[in-house]
């Protein structure tokens, strides 16, 4: 190098040391790598199955195949294994839990609960009308979900996963939901409307 | 700006525009992908918190042993995030749980057909960095270069020059592209990093969207909006390098659906190392603005910003004088200030519409020992999304760009004729994402047709395709063309040197060459990105591009001049577009969130570049400078440790292969940050840069030999208040 700057002897050997390090540092704490909090989806998954309990199905009892309550995600699914894990072993409704991973609206009507995954947001209209008093529980955390006549909507306050309840659309589908849902419901829309 | 012999002009772009983009000013992956969303999200976020870790050392292997008493502290909450745990909860204790939330934007990046990558505010803060091109250091790809106090050479996938000529920078949506020398000047493109929201870079031709400058990549800088920077913030900080910088923002509400902000910065930096003592490189900037968002939670929003800046950069010119016949070296302080003003409308027309209105003025100011420049920007965007059948997702797009100038000459031997120009461009881009199997597989064809003063209309076309085998995998490939259309450097110029005075004065003068065109760009790339466990990620980039008409110098002609006197040999070498040839590489960039108080990022980047004169020796020094000035390796490794008591400590490693042309050496480095919140509302961090060496040279470019860029170190302390 030019003017009297100082040459590097320790290139050649300093990113060799630094990769060996790295690679035994992590194998190191790779394996006691531990989660404090809970990640948002691992709290929507059992809000997912919570719903389950405190809401009421009337009527109209989706038509599902043999004696189970499915839970469906509809689309791109967020959750991973999460959900597995929350809903295996459980029942609701006195009927063991399946859980259903589908990609057509179509294949909805057969859900208890259904969560619609954000990739859906384009046709979601299309999915609602097709849903139309079918009994579903429909449930995302795409923005403006309860607006555009979706029944439950997480959505974030601060750190904390909260939940938006459009109950008139839950009431056209003649689902009850119980108080307990709605008081600690982060707001409830009463009026009926299904948005734009 | 400096210009001299040795700052060629390089591939890149000149006058061109910044689209936009629906929603968020052009969250990139949606107009380069589509819509569908992705596996990520199961990617968790390294939470804040964590267990014991006693330590803070620079090491690595320091760090070894000491998590071992870490993970058994833990086990035993461990247990609390497990389902039936969580199950056993009620209603109200779930909402009052905090949790990690997941990225938004990772799903979709995953979705991208190209090769991008996102630095998040997160990652920005924690690089302990107070300007944008040192923050780029961090992507896979980029080659950042400092050359001095404020000047930086930028390149992505190779040309990295003093320039910055090979990217396009957008901020919010602003093209910072100067048509004078199609080139970015960083000195005048400070933003306030703690607004920066995040900073999206595609490595690759962007031409089909982002028009003529996007011929090596795009930079995309994103700021907040204002209903994230409500409150207060206060910085004051200062080090040997980063000599004082302060910072100031206020945010509020009118009403319920009207937010903003307002901010105030100013900073000082000193110069970088000098054999010569000759410390000209000292850089003052002093700038405030504002940004307004009216979001009507329904199916408009708007947006308006705005910024003024005023500021001083110490430089060291070689001028040279006709009479007497001389050449030297002169400090002196390039003045720059200037300021704009951008608009945005976007409204959703239903489900499957919506439209973007964006309009900006930009004024910049220069006026140095070499020369100056007024320029005045007005541009005007459009932008549509329209699903008109069930499996295409169009997007098209017109735009119009003005941008008269005035050069202002200090001396007779630099000047850019005519000296006022007006380099306007008109653009159209249309591009179809077709779902070939929902899901699954589908292919994106567009094109941009966009007219330049210089080389009227060029056609950018692209054809790519997605493939998502699984959730957790992307297959991705693309075949894009991309021009450099010439800037006012490539045909105005005339830039004058002094060679000797014996037997008679010679000057040695580079021409701008009217007739010079456009560079071409056909850019052939592939990429992988998987999920391979629910915290390992890993995004692997190849590409092969094939260049031709690249910037050279032409076939000299001798001329004697006598006006003004006195008589003088004058040697004219114009431009001219004498060099072709292709590079190829690859980048691969695991992360792992290894831990909720450990993340390491790493990259590695491999560049070739083969270029060669298309006819005789023309163009040969050109072609071996660009080949000299990239590096072939750069590896980049970077933990975050969130430690106990709230300390933060973000080491980052860096290895650059060395750059012939530039007689710069290879290099290993690290800088490492220290954060610490000692109050809710306080951070103290201290942040070392370069801390290897004393000071080593990265990039040639300012007369009179290379500088060094010295290890430093400051302090900062933010004060924020969320003004509840």
């Amino acid at each position: 190098m030019r003017h009297g700057l100082r040459p590097n002897f320790q290139h050649r050997l300093i990113p060799l040391a630094g990769l060996v390090a790295a690679v035994a540092f992590f194998l190191t704490t790779g394996l006691l790598a531990q989660q404090p909090k809970p990640n948002e989806y691992q709290v929507k998954a059992t809000y997912l199955y919570n719903f389950g309990r405190f809401v009421k199905w009337h009527g109209t009892v989706p038509v599902s195949k043999g004696d189970s309550f499915p839970v469906c995600v509809l689309g791109r699914d967020p959750f991973g294994p999460i959900l597995d894990s929350t809903l295996a072993g459980e029942t609701l409704d006195d009927k063991p839990v399946a859980l259903r991973r589908i990609s057509k609206p179509q294949e909805a009507g057969e859900c208890r609960i259904l969560f619609i995954s954000s990739t859906e947001e384009k046709r979601l209209k299309e999915i609602l009308v097709a849903l139309d008093e079918s009994g579903v529980l429909t449930v995302s955390d795409m923005p403006g979900f309860t607006r555009r006549g979706g029944m439950i909507q997480f959505v974030l306050e601060g750190d904390k996963v909260r939940f938006e309840i459009n109950l008139a659309s839950a009431e056209s589908a003649r689902l009850v939901l119980s108080s307990e849902l709605l008081k600690v419901a982060a707001s409830v829309k009463r009026n009926s409307g299904s948005g734009d | 700006m400096v210009l001299h012999f040795n700052s060629h002009p390089r591939l890149s772009s000149s006058p061109s525009r910044g689209d936009i983009h629906p929603k968020t000013q052009l969250s990139v992956s949606r107009l380069v992908h589509g819509p569908i969303r992705a596996a990520l999200r199961r990617f968790p976020q390294t939470s804040s918190t964590l267990a014991p870790l006693p330590l803070i050392s620079f090491a690595f292997l320091l760090s070894l042993m000491v998590p071992l008493q870490n993970g058994r502290a833990q086990e035993v909450d461990a247990d609390k995030t497990a389902p039936r745990n969580l199950k056993q909860l009620s209603l109200e204790q779930l909402g009052n749980l905090e949790v990690t939330t997941v990225s938004k934007e990772p799903e979709e990046i995953q979705r991208t057909a190209a090769a991008i990558y996102v630095l998040t505010h997160e990652d920005i803060r924690r690089s302990g960095a107070t300007s944008i091109p040192e923050v780029l250091r961090l992507v896979p790809g980029v080659e950042v270069a400092q050359i001095d106090s404020s000047t930086w050479a930028v390149g992505i996938r190779g040309f990295g020059n003093s320039f910055s000529k090979s990217v396009l920078v957008l901020i919010d949506g602003r093209n910072v592209y100067t048509p004078l020398f199609a080139g970015v000047d960083w000195k005048l493109q400070n933003v306030m990093i703690e607004d920066v929201e995040r900073i999206e870079v595609i490595r690759g031709p962007g031409g089909t969207i982002w028009g003529t400058n996007a011929v090596n990549g795009v930079i995309n800088i994103i700021t907040k909006n204002s209903k994230d920077t409500q409150g207060t913030l206060v910085s004051v900080g200062g080090g040997n390098v980063d000599q004082g910088t302060g910072e100031f923002r206020q945010g509020g509400k009118f009403g319920r659906n009207i937010n903003y902000r307002v901010y105030g910065m100013a900073f000082g930096r000193g110069p970088q190392f000098h054999s010569d003592h000759d410390n000209f490189d000292d850089w003052q900037l002093g700038k405030g603005g504002f940004r307004m968002d009216w979001d009507n939670r329904g199916s408009d929003s708007f947006t308006v910003q705005g910024d003024l800046y005023k500021g001083g950069v110490g430089q060291r010119e070689n001028l040279a004088f006709y009479s007497p016949p001389a050449s030297i070296n002169l400090d002196g302080t390039e003045h720059v200030s200037g300021g704009n003003i951008l608009g945005r409308w976007s409204r959703k027309l239903g489900e499957a519409s919506d439209f973007q209105l964006q309009a900006y003025y930009d004024r910049t100011y220069r006026l140095g020992p070499q020369l100056g420049e007024t320029r005045n920007t007005f541009d005007i965007d459009f932008l549509h999304q329209w699903k008109v059948l069930p499996r295409q997702d169009i997007i098209w797009g017109l735009g119009a760009r003005w941008s008269p100038s005035d050069f202002i000459q200090t001396v007779a031997t630099v000047d850019f004729l005519p000296h006022h120009q007006s380099d306007n461009i008109y653009s159209a881009f249309a591009q179809d994402e077709i779902a070939i199997v929902r899901d699954k597989l589908s292919a994106t064809i567009g094109s941009k047709f966009e007219h330049n003063i210089y080389t009227g209309w060029e056609t950018q076309p692209t054809a790519r395709l997605l493939w998502t085998p699984s959730p957790h995998q992307t297959v991705w490939a693309a075949v894009t063309r991309a021009v450099r259309s010439p800037s006012r450097l490539d045909e105005d110029l005339q830039l004058t040197g002094f060679l000797t005075t014996s037997p008679l004065p010679v000057f040695l003068r580079v021409a701008g060459n009217p007739r010079f065109v456009s560079e071409t760009l056909l850019g052939y790339e592939a990429g992988y990105r998987t999920l391979v466990t629910s915290r390992l990620y890993v995004d692997l980039s190849l590409f092969r591009n094939k260049y031709n008409d690249l910037t050279s110098f032409g076939s000299p002609t001798l001329s004697f001049e006598s006006s003004p006197p006195p008589l003088r040999l004058v040697v004219t070498i114009p431009w001219a577009n004498e060099v072709k040839g292709n590079t190829e590489g690859f980048e691969i960039a695991p992360n792992w969130k290894a831990a909720s108080w450990l993340e390491l990022k790493a990259s590695y980047s491999y560049l070739n570049l083969d270029l060669a004169s298309k006819s005789g020796n023309l163009g040969t020094g050109m072609a071996n400078t660009d080949e000299g000035s990239s590096p072939r390796h750069e590896l980049v490794i970077q933990p975050s440790f969130n430690l106990p008591k709230r300390f933060e400590l973000d080491p980052t490693y860096r290895y650059v292969s060395a750059l012939p042309a530039q007689a710069v050496k290879s290099y290993s480095t690290m800088d490492v940050r220290v954060g610490w919140r000692f109050a809710e509302q306080m951070e103290l961090s201290v942040v070392g840069n370069n801390l290897f060496q004393p000071q080593r040279a990265e990039f040639g470019g300012d007369p009179g030999g290379l500088l060094g860029i010295k290890r430093s170190v400051y302090a900062r302390i933010i004060w924020t208040s969320d003004g509840k």
